[in-house]
């Protein structure tokens, strides 16, 4: 990105990339030496009022770290890219803009009747979401237009003026227009946008045909929907931060993280503000495939075991596997973005006897406060984290480099009083229980999210990060039978490192609607071409050369009586051969990848056309340490007692003195300031040339 | 120190989770490998697993009223096969007077061995596209006898020491008008079992038969004590309620089912025996049906989060009439009786325990009235449509208003509506509009969810049939402690011929081009003195024109 690339690095006398990710208890910071690939990392406390503090704290404590003034830090940036969970909060949170509706005469109330679905089969008693927008802001507009494009009734301009003007005076600030068929045929909401901005409104306004260009009304009304509920507000907070990075000595444009894992500049990222709403683990999935190429596996999950919950995404062949629908806080959001599956699993997770007297594990958390029983906050009940305190995993004095003392009577009393007292069990055999439940929940959320898609997980390796998961991970890995467990150094910031290995994506889509015998390849070349032309330029725009630049073409196609579509790439060529036979073919052998079968002579349907368009950013690598000797000796700091079904005595190394080519065997831990690993017995731990603790798990 | 006759708690702990994981897995690959929309779109279709005794440990959470009815189909299957199964032997049945609930429901079971004896039985089951009989798509309004309604499969062996029988397969899907779909369902579902029963014999390869066989007590028995500690929260009493049927589309109108709910201490007692005599009508409600109907009102009712399985049926006893509508003998037809009647006996149950839980009631949910258009489309191919887009409102709380537009309380929610615009591109309607229905939501201190009104104007070149089989146009939906009913279904015709009523079980109406179906269904009933809704709510109903009085 050569813009990117302005002169004047300080005396910092290197080209570095920032990496910043926003949680709900630590922004993360990894900054990196782009020359000889060094890193420092940071954690400052989230400042939820103004998240955009939290990150200058951040960076200042790189600054400190390194002994540069901040300025200098951010004078010698080449590339910033921040993930932040602004929208996401809108959202889940209920803060969003106050939106108002246009569409079609007859339909105003398609958001609210839901496709008649509700989450939650046997709970009667859940309230009904209130809709985004409330009624008394849709507002109808008399026009429509048919299933083909044709227009059956033209737009009332007179008429769609005055619910223009009466939603403005209500104080409307986001307006979203969404009308039947606008895929089809987008000038009447195009029109109703230039009428909405005609007299000087400056609404936020998403048209439902620029957010998703495809068939499905609802879908279509709810993405756009949310789009225009959180846009204003991430608007602000990006260009807050960007006004505070640039007043503190920056030279860069922020890069946006988005929920595909590629990158935006702020100003489309803040026009396609759904784009983020589902970012938050977006990083530690590219990070997944930052090591799925460090480690050559073809086939990776990670699991990010953080407090409340614990995050799945499987990485094939280097890249997170997607998906194009998705439901956060009760709302459809139909956006491209990585397939991630949340389990109420995490070291904060409640353990209690349910009201059948069974042991269950989450998904109630006991969060940041009052916390765990052992944090000493006033949380009484037992967690994952106090039982692992129980049974010698953790020390009380290493937790968080020390920084919070865990108070081991109050876990155990907590383990005690709710869980061994009642089952009658010691309370060594209770905190296991919940140590073990734990695992196998964590195991079978695993077996889910490879089976439901066609993967066997003993194919796979697990890459386990999060603070909480690596006292977890090996015993997780032999419940799927996964022979090789990876746990990086740098697991608690490894989101934001992940960061670093995002490009700059465009997705660009178009509804084609047709069965495969109606299709001519010299029309769909020239909708192909035009959405890549569109990418291009906007890419250009960006700052990238032609020849970092990468396009990547693929047709969603169903049969005719099904619902759901099934991705078929575009090969470069192939558009160029005059038949579509091809196509025929590579549908019905994608079709048998996921279901092992096809339905020979159905009428198959291309449904939409996509085309992906990627600025390649310098790729990020990790220093590699030369091999060292094999005796890990030099990075044991003692030996701890643990209750691994009766109490051992056992090896403890720090994971920072582990260097490449030191190896061992279980039982030990590994323990640096943010985490700890538990190798099992019979397992088998070496340090690769990254520094991360490889673990053979039998 | 704990008792050496239970299974240890972490085992426990886990094994109940792996159950729950393998009968979702079993889902899944019956989601993934089938043929039929109504499977892979619509998921109509569920799993289950079951001890030796053929009782039901866990279940994939899927469609509510096939849960309480898998164990008599199971348990039905075993006897038929009692000292004669094998292993790799998997069973078949779909006949509802072998424990089914409907002809297009289709039960396989599979034991799963080990040290040479069953020690638990994998199932699943999914609703068929179509199962022979008078007419396409499994319901067949016309029935008056069983045989009307399709192929009936008492128990038989599909699968005999791991060899499947492709005769009886052959047998089986030339009975029906899809026989390729089925072919390929059938196969999705040996699939799902032989998935459950490899990863049944993983858990005991682990953990030992002996201690599974504590656990699915230990979980059968949690599920019992968390049911029982339910009732004892409700108070006992003998309580009766009634609910009635519109009619059976043969002259029979206002056909009730009355349920004598008995509460002592941590049981109950449900006696059906006053309910109206079988009829010559698909209404009628074979007994897994209508047991199951009774465990599923309990469950709902619950304000537990007991786990569901057959544990929490064990305090409830259900005293049926043979030759009863709830409870008939062959050759009675009954396909009506999952999506009609259920709800009937359901509200029924419901209605009874007014005055033994008031906080705890569920109002009327709108019953369900569906319709196919059968004709030809732009391109001049052949197609049915269902009609299922416009539920109709659900049942109001004690704390909650009811949800808009959810409709069906057998399942509700459960599968996701088709888009008005794939609706128009796929098929030669045009949709007028598609609206919530102000003020059909029955009033109360909570009130009712409103149901719609949807309007489809026919555009097809050549005539089309409707046939409904429908419920809910004479009854509406009932109010709780004073809530007010909800708006009953009024569905109607307008053409250039006038404008007609439909009725709930109408078949052969013929639709041309031009007319329009206007669909208002039914909104849900209320909860509680409407004057005492909280004015601000009121305010708001008025504002946003939920209410327009």
């Amino acid at each position: 990105m050569a813009e990117h690339n302005a002169p004047g690095f300080g005396n910092l006398g290197l080209v570095i990339r920032i990496g910043v990710d926003i949680g709900g208890t630590f922004t993360d910071v990894v900054v990196l030496g782009e020359d000889d690939g060094r890193l420092w990392t940071a954690k400052a406390m989230t400042t939820p009022t103004d998240p955009s503090i939290g990150v200058l704290d951040g960076l200042a404590l790189v600054a400190e770290r390194i002994d540069r003034p901040l300025r200098t830090l951010l004078g010698a940036c080449s590339l910033f890219i921040h993930g932040t969970t602004v929208a996401t909060n809108l959202l889940v949170e209920r803060k969003g803009a106050r939106l108002g509706l246009l569409t079609t005469e007859g339909f105003r109330d398609v958001m609210e009747l839901r496709e008649g679905t509700k989450p939650r089969r046997y709970d009667l008693r859940m309230p009904f979401p209130a809709p985004l927008i409330a009624r008394r802001h849709r507002l109808e507009v008399p026009e429509r237009v048919r299933y083909d494009g044709r227009i059956e009734r033209p737009l009332d301009e007179a008429a769609a003026a005055a619910r223009i003007a009466s939603l403005r005076e209500a104080g409307v600030e986001a307006l979203v227009i969404c009308l039947l068929h606008a895929h089809r045929h987008p000038a009447h909401e195009d029109r109703l946008a230039a009428l909405a901005t005609a007299n000087g409104w400056r609404a936020y306004v998403s048209l439902s045909h620029r957010v998703l260009p495809r068939e499905g009304e609802y879908d279509r009304l709810s993405t756009a929907a949310v789009n225009a509920y959180v846009g204003p507000g991430l608007a602000r907070y990006l260009e807050r931060l960007q006004e505070r990075l640039d007043a503190a000595g920056g030279q860069f444009k922020v890069l946006v993280m988005q929920s595909t894992g590629g990158v935006l500049p702020l100003a489309e990222a803040t026009a396609f503000a759904v784009g983020s709403v589902l970012s938050g683990p977006a990083g530690g999935a590219m990070a997944g495939a930052l090591f799925a190429r460090l480690t050559a596996a073809p086939l990776l999950v990670t699991c990010d075991m953080g407090g409340t919950s614990t995050d799945i995404s499987v990485i094939e062949h280097g890249a997170p596997v997607e998906r194009h629908e998705h439901e956060m806080s009760d709302v459809k959001i139909c956006a491209p973005a990585i397939d991630i599956a949340a389990l109420g699993a995490g070291g904060g997770s409640i353990a209690r006897l349910d009201s059948g007297g069974l042991l269950e594990v989450g998904p109630e958390s006991a969060g940041a406060a009052p916390g765990p029983a052992c944090y000493g906050r006033g949380g009484t009940l037992p967690t994952v984290t106090d039982a692992n305190l129980v049974l010698g995993y953790l020390a009380p004095g290493s937790f968080l480099g020390g920084r919070l003392r865990l108070d081991r009577a109050a876990a155990e009393h907590a383990v005690r009083t709710a869980i061994a007292a009642p089952l009658a069990i010691g309370l060594e055999d209770a905190a296991y229980a919940i140590h073990t439940l734990t695992n196998s929940r964590i195991a079978e959320g695993i077996r889910a999210a490879t089976v439901r898609r066609g993967y066997d997980p003993r194919d796979a390796v697990l890459l386990g990060f999060g603070g909480a998961a690596g006292l977890h991970m090996v015993a997780v890995a032999r419940d799927l039978s996964i022979p090789r467990v990876v746990v990086p150094n740098h697991a608690s910031v490894l989101s934001a490192l992940g960061f670093l290995a995002s490009d700059v994506r465009h997705d660009s889509l178009a509804a084609i609607g047709q069965p495969f015998a109606a299709l001519a390849p010299a029309a769909l070349r020239k909708t192909i071409d035009a959405l890549e032309t569109e990418g291009r330029a906007r890419l250009r725009a960006d700052g990238f050369a032609d020849a970092d630049i990468v396009a990547q073409r693929l047709f969603d196609c169903r049969y005719l009586r099904q619902a759901y579509t099934v991705e078929v790439p575009i090969a470069p060529d192939r558009l160029a051969e005059d038949g579509l036979d091809w196509l025929t073919r590579d549908f019905a052998a994608a079709y048998e990848r996921l279901y092992f079968h096809s339905h020979p002579g159905e009428t198959a349907v291309v449904e939409t056309v996509r085309v992906v368009t990627s600025g390649k950013l310098p790729p990020l690598d990790l220093p590699t340490h030369p091999r060292g000797a094999a005796d890990p000796t030099p990075a044991a700091t003692g030996t701890r007692r643990v209750w691994l079904e009766g109490w051992h005595e056992i090896p403890v190394f720090a994971f920072d003195a582990l260097v490449h080519g030191m190896a061992f065997a279980g039982p030990a831990l590994v323990e640096s300031e943010s985490t700890t690993v538990l190798v099992p017995d019979g397992a088998r731990a070496a340090t690769d040339a990254h520094g991360s603790l490889v673990i053979g798990t039998r | 120190m704990r008792n050496l006759s239970r299974p240890h708690p972490l085992t426990l702990a886990v094994v109940r989770h792996k159950l729950k994981s393998v009968a979702e897995e079993m889902v899944d690959t019956m989601i993934r490998t089938s043929f039929s929309p109504i499977l892979n779109q619509s998921h109509d279709l569920s799993a289950v697993i079951h001890d030796a005794e053929g009782r039901m440990l866990a279940q994939a959470e899927r469609v509510p009223i096939h849960m309480g009815a898998m164990p008599f189909a199971v348990k039905a299957m075993m006897r038929a096969f009692a000292g004669d199964v094998h292993e790799g032997d998997i069973l078949i049945a779909n006949d509802p007077y072998w424990g089914g609930n409907h002809l297009p429901d289709v039960t396989l079971a599979m034991p799963v061995f080990d040290g040479g004896q069953i020690r638990l039985w994998v199932a699943n089951r999914a609703h068929q596209g179509d199962i022979g009989g008078m007419s396409a798509g499994g319901f067949s309004g016309n029935a008056s006898e069983i045989f009307h309604e399709g192929i009936r499969i008492p128990p038989c062996k599909l699968a005999e020491r791991g060899r499947v029988r492709e005769d009886l397969l052959r047998l089986i899907v030339e009975n029906t008008r899809k026989p390729e779909d089925m072919m390929g369902d059938l196969r999705a579902q040996l699939a799902a079992v032989h998935v459950g029963v490899d990863r049944m014999r993983a858990l005991f390869d682990r953990y030992g038969a002996d201690e599974i066989d504590r656990c699915s007590a230990a979980i059968l028995d949690a599920a019992e004590a968390a049911m029982r500690a339910q009732f004892r929260r409700w108070t006992p009493g003998v309580y009766r309620g009634e609910s009635v049927l519109d009619d059976d589309g043969r002259g029979n109108q206002r056909i009730p089912v009355r349920a004598t709910v008995t509460i002592e201490d941590d049981h109950a007692t449900v006696d059906l025996t006053d309910s109206a005599d079988q009829l010559a009508s698909f209404v009628n409600s074979p007994y897994a049906n209508t047991a199951a109907c009774v465990y599923v009102a309990f469950m709902y009712m619950a304000t537990d989060d007991q786990t569901h399985n057959e544990g929490c049926f064990r305090p409830i006893r259900i005293i049926t009439r043979t030759g009863s509508i709830c409870d008939p003998v062959s050759p009675a037809p009954v396909v009506g009786s999952s999506v009609l009647t259920s709800t009937v006996i359901m509200e029924a149950v419901m209605k009874a325990m007014e005055k033994a839980a008031p906080r705890d009631m569920i109002a009327g949910y709108a019953r369900r009235f569906r319709f196919a258009i059968a004709g030809k489309d732009r391109e001049g191919r052949s197609y049915i449509w269902h009609y299922f887009a416009n539920r109709g409102g659900a049942g109001a709380t004690a704390e909650t208003d009811g949800w808009p537009n959810l409709g069906v309380i057998h399942n509700p929610g459960g599968a996701r509506s088709p888009s008005v615009e794939r609706t128009e591109s796929s098929f030669p309607f045009l949709i007028e509009s598609f609206a919530l229905r102000p003020d059909s939501g029955g009033a109360g201190t909570t009130r009712g969810g409103l149901g719609g009104v949807y309007r489809l104007r026919y555009e097809g070149a050549e005539p089309a049939v409707l046939n409904a089989a429908g419920e809910g146009v004479e009854v509406g939906p009932y109010g709780v402690a004073g809530g007010a009913i909800g708006a009953c279904h009024d569905y109607r015709i307008e053409s250039a011929r006038g404008e007609r009523r439909l009725g709930t079980k109408e078949s052969g109406v013929a639709i041309e081009t031009g007319d329009v179906v206007v669909c208002r269904s039914a909104g849900g009933g209320g909860f509680g003195d409407p004057d005492r809704r909280d004015p601000a709510r009121t305010a708001a109903d008025r504002a946003d024109g939920y209410v327009t009085h």
